[in-house]
């Protein structure tokens, strides 16, 4: 690790501990680090935008072709965006609007499709299970499972009528299939977030603390 | 107040000291606990294996440093694996923050590991590109119309690899490491639209919603987080031994060492979670007493 990378972990490992810091109280070098992160991050996104995006796909087609009709649609994309400024001059703000309008109905398009075929259709189909388990005992039971759970699921969300009876009975037991999907996403969700406090252990034990030392010249 | 109803009111802080040091003893001392490969992650690792030199992957960096901890090495074992058995890559990201960090630092990490590979004939890094869905409708047709330029600035066109795979659907498995939602975009885009096979390895967060797509058949496996990353280095490891150095190397973060501190955490919240409720009832049956 040379010196610009070991001050640059140094910055990491300060910032990280201030952020840890919160976990004991709020205090200002947690409001800081926060801060500095959201700035960091949009300014990271801007310049990413820029240098990965616009510069080779905008910028560099239409400085070597110049405005044809091969790069006019470069041109076209270029100026929708740009009117989406103009909603910060007060006097042509409403242009902004038709810009927006070509954004949503482009990605409204896009999710349609995207939507139906690639996840309603696709989904519902996978819960219209053959219930034999084509002769599989543990295939059958599963089936089974999906269908009962999707079917009392669905009873649950079913506000048209009242949840009373054998109608409020099923709708119990979606509740309980419901309690299950919870279930299963805390626990992931607590896995994933001892998984960020794991990698950031691991950042300040080996990459600060190990990294430093080594720099240092001592132990391995 | 009995000891026991006291521990319904105990201050927070002794509980994140308790898994910090969960976290850091660990870390300082692995434990090396024993890794069971399950199968949505296992039929990735088929898949890759019926895969020949001439066949191409598809690799989406789909996040950022926020959940590298559990990205990372989900990329680092499918490209391992990917170079060990000869497969080709072509590299990219389509998350803003952090998506082409991650993929070069990574790519750049572990192609070292390979002298022999080549750039632009074994893999190519096309960098990151914004507009998500829009991009990658572009891409499965044509690389070059989404990305004219690789990371370094090379023209597509002079990387031979690039010259025999027109769009990501000429490819043989696209394999996306994500957070949030691009994931489902691989899946009910890409695969639906194109029915080209797709894999994806998600953070544990998004890993319950991920398993509707894998059971509705639309991508052929799932690694769900560390403990889905730990059996992909697992198989990578028992499969092929040259990578087991790598893997050894102390100053490595790996998933299989994650597991350790996963499995003592988890020890130590589900302690609580029963503490907590013994407490509560003891302190309920006493008030109505």
């Amino acid at each position: 690790m040379n010196g610009m990378e070991l001050f640059g972990t140094w910055v990491a490992a300060l910032l990280t501990l201030c952020l840890m810091s919160f976990l004991y109280k709020d205090n200002p070098l947690f409001r800081f680090a926060e801060a500095l992160f959201a700035g960091v991050s949009l300014g990271y996104y801007i310049g990413i935008t820029m240098d990965q995006t616009l510069r080779p796909n905008l910028f560099e087609p239409l400085r070597d072709s110049g405005i044809t009709l091969e790069t006019g649609h470069l041109l076209f994309a270029g100026l929708v965006g740009l009117n989406l400024y103009t909603r910060y001059i007060p006097k042509i703000a409403w242009f902004a609007r038709s810009s927006l309008a070509i954004y949503v109905g482009y990605y409204v398009g896009i999710n349609m499709v995207q939507k139906l075929q690639g996840e309603v259709l696709p989904q519902a189909a996978a819960t219209m299970v053959d219930l034999t388990g084509g002769g599989s005992p543990t295939a059958a039971l599963n089936a089974l499972v999906v269908f009962i759970g999707v079917l009392t699921v669905l009873m649950y969300f079913f506000f048209s009528v009242e949840h009373k009876g054998l109608f409020g009975k099923a709708s119990r037991v979606g509740i309980w299939f419901l309690m299950l999907g919870f279930g299963a996403a805390f626990g992931y969700t607590v896995m994933g977030r001892i998984s960020l406090l794991i990698g950031r252990i691991n950042f300040l034990v080996i990459q600060w603390v190990g990294g430093t030392l080594q720099a240092l010249g001592i132990g391995g | 107040m009995s000891n026991l109803a006291k521990l319904t009111s105990i201050d927070r802080r002794w509980i994140f000291l308790l898994i910090g040091l969960g976290t850091l003893i660990p870390v300082l001392l692995p434990i090396g606990f024993p890794v069971r490969v399950t199968a949505p992650v296992k039929q990735i690792f088929d898949k890759i294996e019926t895969f020949g030199p001439n066949d191409v992957i598809v690799l989406s960096y789909d996040y950022g440093p926020t959940t590298g901890a559990e990205n990372d090495p989900m990329t680092d074992a499918i490209l391992r694996h990917c170079f060990s058995h000869d497969i080709k890559v072509i590299a990219l990201a389509l998350y803003p923050l952090g998506g082409l960090t991650s993929l070069t630092a990574s790519i750049d990490r572990i192609a070292a590991e390979y002298p022999n590979l080549q750039y632009g004939v074994d893999y190519v890094n096309l960098g990151y590109k914004d507009g998500g869905q829009a991009t990658m409708k572009l891409l499965a047709e044509d690389f070059s119309g989404a990305f004219p330029n690789d990371t370094h600035g090379t023209p597509l066109s002079e990387l031979p690899l690039m010259q025999r795979v027109k769009g990501a659907r000429n490819a043989q498995l696209a394999i996306s490491v994500a957070t949030g939602i691009f994931g489902e975009w691989w899946a009910n885009l890409i695969n639906a639209q194109y029915g080209l096979p797709v894999a994806v390895g998600c953070t544990a967060v998004s890993a319950p919603k991920y398993y509707a797509y894998l059971e509705a058949g639309q991508m052929i496996g799932l690694i769900g987080g560390l403990k889905g990353a730990s059996e992909y280095e697992q198989l990578v490891k028992d499969n092929y031994p040259a990578t087991r150095e790598a893997y050894a190397n102390p100053m490595l973060q790996t998933a299989s060492k994650g597991m350790d501190v996963q499995t003592i955490d988890h020890l130590i919240i589900i302690a609580f979670i029963v503490i907590g409720n013994i407490a509560y009832f003891a302190d309920r049956r006493a008030k109505r007493a």
